[in-house]
Parts: structure tokens; C-alpha cells; sequence
């Protein structure tokens, strides 16, 4: 396997001259735009509630408080349950997915397989039609009777052309193919040969996009809210889209006055308390995407580039 | 239940048939270890994606749930439905716009910026600092728009937003629709540049650094190798990914769109697209003739869009093409 350090390949032997700052400069500007919304939802989320009320969401708040993330723990049962259901999701799908899809990228990358072309053809084809959002509602309701099904959230996840072809590439280019072959002289029969040499070799691509598909997993919101109704089965994605409707619920009720608003204080979730909800719900991401950053973008890169 | 039952059908069918067929499909025999590997995927993507099409026929049918949908009667006269597409003009003439103004800002600036911010970084020579900065870019793509839109109020709610208390102004974003596209696109980029300039930057490392070094002792400047070595190394890698954006031309990040807008009626006008249109209607017991329709519509001029596409980058430079 050649051996590229992408993250620090060309290292030219240049002078840093003031272009460089001024480089540097407008780069640390993009860095400030991206990363500072997020900061501002960990401020906020440890935010007085009544500072951010009557003086505005801020980067540097008056008063601090553990107030928000005090009313997240109110949630209580719920969130353990919907922290568990999202955890489920992505697992089970992450691994799931990546073993079918290394699978059939290594089958289709065999040479002298000659359905590998139509499955090819096979697999391209979703990338490029799609019956579409209600279409796939009416079958899956309708024709295959699944509703409140967990399945609803992990298979049409699972397969995904794009992480298809990566894998495939990541084989064809970086799994030297007369290893696979040498193999099948000692005796290994095609499940040994995959399952002993070409799976290891794969790791990098897997690592990239197995973090992928678990951020993906994490985040989905959409069939969830079209296909999941009871409590014990709502992901955490779930739950933050709910607030929103509660607090827009309260507030667009004219029925509730304003001091019975006030009093009721902790028990909407309200500026702080959902941000915190937010934190909680983008925090394990942000945690571990540093160490697979790494993996990340080799594996999207090495899988990415033809030849 | 009946959703296990196919599964088992379905499979049955393929192995007895690859069985009984065995002497006359004889090299996928030879093959048979890597038809079961291919399977499950092939399975997946059967009821997830193939299967799932047949649900356009929705379009002509007077979609009755307790019938099915394939039992469901046809309508009379069978383009029906999109008549009342073409009686909606406002809605639908609306959606369809607003579907296409935003791909086509999203992707001609997102192109845009993916590749300057690809080259920004790639000739930035403080490695260290390069990545660090790089780590934080790619975060916003995985903060889910279920949890940006409460970022995205933080700054522009009309009395607590950091935009209005910062300028002492009380702009009302969240019932003024012309301002949108503009935060959408902002949130847009701020969500998908960074992550997007990942996969330019990969075909930077891989130009053969000796190509700049000819070009240095060539007298070349900075500029000319961009120019000249680097922007064309990335034309192949820029024409797949906008081919492939292409087929998606009639969808969008139903998110940004749904979530972020906070799926609000008075903002409709500048932001309703026809995916958050038909998500909308799903969860709010849809129109089955009208949405259908639709949907119809949004799948064929998607195809219709990507066929003509890679038939025309076929023809310019068929290297490049997907198929």
C-alpha cells in the first residue's frame, strides 16, 4: 500500500512571506464564522435564563447558571430513552451498513464476475431516481405495514451508493490484489479471502465511512418524525424538533397569560434549557469527531480519487 | 409482518432461481459466493429504493389507504391530478421556483467556495494551524438542522437575537420573507463548505508537487500555478460532483428548508421547496392526488435533468461523464 501522508503531503520548502498572514488571516475569519455558532450554543446553554429574556442571546452573558441543563434532567426518563433508541440506531446501522455495503463492494469488484457490471448499473441507479419522499411513505406504511417500526430509521440509511463506490474504490486501489489472490491459491475459499485479508485492509475506509454514516444515523430526524409516534421509540433528534413545537405551542396559545407563563418557569423548556437540550443532543458528535477526523478524510480521500 | 414475508419471497425467488438455472448461468454459479455477499445489499436497496418507485403511480391513482395502492382506482381522466397542479399556479409555481433558485445558488456558490477554500488551505504553509482550522470548518455538517434552527434564532429572533441586540435594530426576520434567501444561503455555506472542500483538497494532494516546481524555476508566480496547474487538475473532480448534484436538482436539504424556517407560512413565498412542501403534507394528511403529482414531477424532471446532462458533458469531454 503506498504510503501518503495526505493531511501534510507536499511539504514544498517555501518562505513564509506576509502573503502567508494575510492567508492566514481571512482563514481564521471562515474558522471564526463556523465555529462560533457552536460556541455560542454551550454559552448559551449555561446562560440565566432571564439574561438571555430581557438582554438577547450573547457571547459573554451577564449571569451564568445551571438552570438550563438542570431542566433537561427534568425530561428525565424520556431523554435516557431516546439517548438509548439514537445509540441503538446508530450502531446497529453503522455496523450493519458497513458490512453489507463492504460486501457488496467486494463482490462487485471481483474480476471475472460478470453480474458485477449489472450490479453495478444496479447500484447507480437510486443515485440518479428516486420515487421521493411520499412515495417511499405510501409503500412503507401502506404496502409493507411498517409504522412506529425502528426499521423505518436504520434500513433506508444502511446502503448508500456514494459510500458503495468509496468502498469499492478504497479495494480496488488500496487492497493490493495479489494478496487476494495468493490467498485463493493457499485454499481460502472467497468468504475466508474477504472476511481474513480484504476486510482488515479495508479498516481506513471503513473507519471514514462508518463515521460518516453513524453522524448520518445521529442526526436523522425526518423518518422519525413521518414514521415514529410512540415515546419509547423517539431518537433525541426527535425530541429537540418536539420542544420546538411546544414552545411554539405556548407561546402561540394567547389562552396562557404572561404571569402563568412566568411562574411556570422551569417547566417549559425554555432559551436555556433548549439550548442545553442542544448540547446534550450535539455533544457526544463533537466529542469524538476530533479522533476520527483523521480517518475521516484519508478515507474519504483515498476512497474518492480515481487512479 | 407483510414486510417479512417479502423479504423471505424475495429471496427465495433469487436463490431457487440462481439454483435452477445453475448449467445455464454457469459463470454466476462459479460465482455464487459473491451473489449471497452482494445480496443483502442488493436486498436493501430492492425495498428501500426500487420498490419504493412504484409509488409514483400515485400520480394517477385516487389513493384510497384502506385499498392500497395498488388497488386504489385509477382517476378519470387519467392526468387529472396534475391538472389541479397547473389550477394551484400559485403553489406550485412557487415551490418549483424557490426549488430551483436555491439549487442553483447553493451550487454555483457552493462549488465556488468549496474549491477557493480547498486552495486557501492547500497553499497556506502553516501546516499545523492549517489542520486545526480545517477540524473546525468540517464540524457544522454534522450539527443536524433539527438542532440548527436554535442556533440560527439565537442570532436573528426578533427581541433576544444577537444580530438585533448587537445593532440595536428589531428586524422581524422570522415574518420578513425576503430576507431569507439570503440566511439560508448563509446557513447553507456556514453548514457545507467546509466539509465540501474536503474532497477538492484531496486532488490537491495528490498533483504531482514536481508540476509546481517546473513551474517555479519556469518563472511561474503563485497565481499563474493556480491557474495553470492546479484549477484544471480539479476539473474532472468538479464535473462529477456537478453532474451528480444534477439528478438532485429537484431536491433539497429538506432540513434547512423544513427545520431552519421553522416550517413557517408567512415565510413561504421565498422558502417553501417542493421537498418541505411534501413533508409538510405527509405529516398533515396530504392531498394524495395533488401531492402525488407533484412528486411525479420532481422525480422525472430530476431524471430528465441528469440524462441530459451527462449526455452533454458525454459529448465535451466524455472522460468525465458518469455513464
Amino acid at each position: 500500500m503506498a504510503k501518503v501522508d495526505l493531511d501534510m503531503a507536499p511539504s514544498r520548502r517555501e518562505k513564509k512571506g506576509p502573503a502567508q498572514y494575510v492567508l492566514g488571516f481571512f482563514l481564521l475569519l471562515y474558522t471564526l464564522f463556523c465555529g462560533l455558532p457552536i460556541v455560542l450554543v454551550f454559552i448559551s446553554a449555561f446562560t440565566d435564563e432571564l439574561c438571555i429574556v430581557q438582554n438577547g442571546y450573547s457571547f459573554f452573558p451577564q449571569k451564568w447558571s445551571t438552570d438550563g441543563m438542570h431542566s433537561v434532567l427534568k425530561y428525565g426518563k424520556q431523554l435516557m430513552t431516546s439517548y438509548g433508541i439514537t445509540i441503538l440506531i446508530t450502531v446497529v446501522g453503522t455496523l450493519f451498513g458497513l458490512f453489507v455495503m463492504s460486501m457488496f463492494a467486494y463482490a462487485i469488484s471481483r474480476p471475472g464476475f460478470r453480474l458485477s457490471r449489472f450490479l453495478s448499473v444496479y447500484l447507480l441507479i437510486p443515485m440518479l431516481f428516486s420515487g421521493g419522499q411520499l412515495s417511499a411513505y405510501v409503500i412503507f406504511t401502506s404496502l409493507y405495514g411498517l409504522k412506529d417500526n425502528l426499521l423505518l430509521l436504520i434500513l433506508p440509511l444502511a446502503v448508500s451508493t456514494m459510500n458503495v463506490i468509496i468502498l469499492r474504490t478504497y479495494i480496488v486501489n488500496s487492497v493490493p490484489m495479489e494478496l487476494m489472490e495468493a490467498a485463493k491459491i493457499d485454499g481460502a475459499g472467497d468468504y475466508r479471502t474477504f472476511f481474513q485479508i480484504t476486510l482488515p485492509l479495508m479498516k481506513p475506509a471503513l473507519a471514514a465511512v462508518g463515521f460518516m454514516m453513524a453522524t448520518a444515523y445521529w442526526n436523522e430526524w425526518q423518518n422519525a418524525l413521518i414514521y415514529i409516534a410512540s415515546d419509547n421509540k423517539k431518537p433525541l433528534q426527535l425530541l429537540l424538533v418536539n420542544i420546538q413545537k411546544n414552545i411554539e405551542f405556548l407561546l402561540n396559545s394567547n389562552n396562557v397569560p404572561a404571569a402563568a407563563r412566568a411562574a411556570m418557569g422551569g417547566a417549559i423548556p425554555q432559551q436555556s434549557a433548549t439550548m442545553a437540550t442542544v448540547v446534550v443532543v450535539i455533544g457526544p458528535i463533537m466529542v469524538v469527531y476530533p479522533f476520527f477526523q483523521k480517518y475521516f478524510i484519508k478515507g474519504l480521500t483515498v476512497g474518492s480519487v480515481k487512479g | 409482518m407483510t414486510f417479512l414475508i417479502l423479504i423471505v419471497a424475495i429471496t427465495a425467488v433469487v436463490f431457487l432461481s440462481l439454483f435452477l438455472l445453475r448449467n445455464r448461468w454457469t459463470n454466476t454459479w462459479k460465482n455464487r459466493a459473491h451473489v449471497v455477499m452482494a445480496y443483502p445489499a442488493f436486498l436493501i436497496l430492492l425495498l428501500m429504493a426500487y420498490i419504493p418507485m412504484s409509488g409514483l403511480i400515485l400520480a394517477f391513482k385516487n389513493f384510497n389507504y384502506s385499498k392500497g395502492i395498488f388497488a386504489s382506482p385509477w382517476v378519470e381522466p387519467i392526468y387529472k391530478n396534475f391538472t389541479f397542479l397547473l389550477a394551484s399556479k400559485g403553489d406550485f409555481l412557487t415551490m418549483t421556483k424557490n426549488t430551483f433558485m436555491y439549487y442553483f445558488i447553493f451550487t454555483i456558490l457552493g462549488t465556488f467556495l468549496n474549491i477557493v477554500l480547498a486552495i486557501a488551505i492547500d497553499q497556506f504553509l502553516f501546516k499545523r494551524m492549517a489542520k486545526t482550522m480545517q477540524t473546525i470548518m468540517i464540524i457544522p455538517v454534522f450539527v443536524s438542522y433539527a438542532a440548527v434552527q436554535f442556533i440560527v434564532f439565537a442570532f436573528l429572533s426578533s427581541d433576544m437575537g444577537i444580530i438585533n441586540t448587537t445593532l440595536g435594530t428589531n428586524t422581524k426576520f422570522y415574518t420578513t420573507a425576503p430576507l431569507w434567501p439570503y440566511i439560508l444561503t448563509t446557513v447553507k455555506i456556514w453548514n457545507s463548505v467546509g466539509y465540501g472542500s474536503v474532497l477538492y483538497m484531496s486532488v490537491l494532494a495528490g498533483i504531482d508537487t514536481g508540476l509546481y516546481e517546473a513551474a517555479q524555476i519556469d518563472g511561474a508566480g503563485k497565481w499563474k500555478q493556480i491557474w495553470h496547474i492546479t484549477l484544471p487538475e480539479l476539473v474532472p473532480m468538479i464535473t462529477v460532483m456537478l453532474l451528480l448534484s444534477v439528478g438532485g436538482i429537484m431536491r433539497s436539504d429538506t432540513g434547512l428548508f423544513y427545520q431552519v424556517t421553522r416550517d413557517s407560512g408567512i415565510l413561504y413565498s421565498t422558502t417553501q421547496v417542493i421537498d418541505s412542501y411534501v413533508l409538510h403534507a405527509i405529516l398533515k394528511n396530504p392531498n394524495y392526488g395533488f401531492t402525488g403529482a407533484t412528486t411525479f414531477f420532481q422525480s422525472i424532471v430530476g431524471l430528465l435533468m441528469i440524462l441530459g446532462a451527462n449526455g452533454l458533458v458525454r459529448k465535451l469531454a466524455p472522460e468525465n461523464a458518469l455513464f
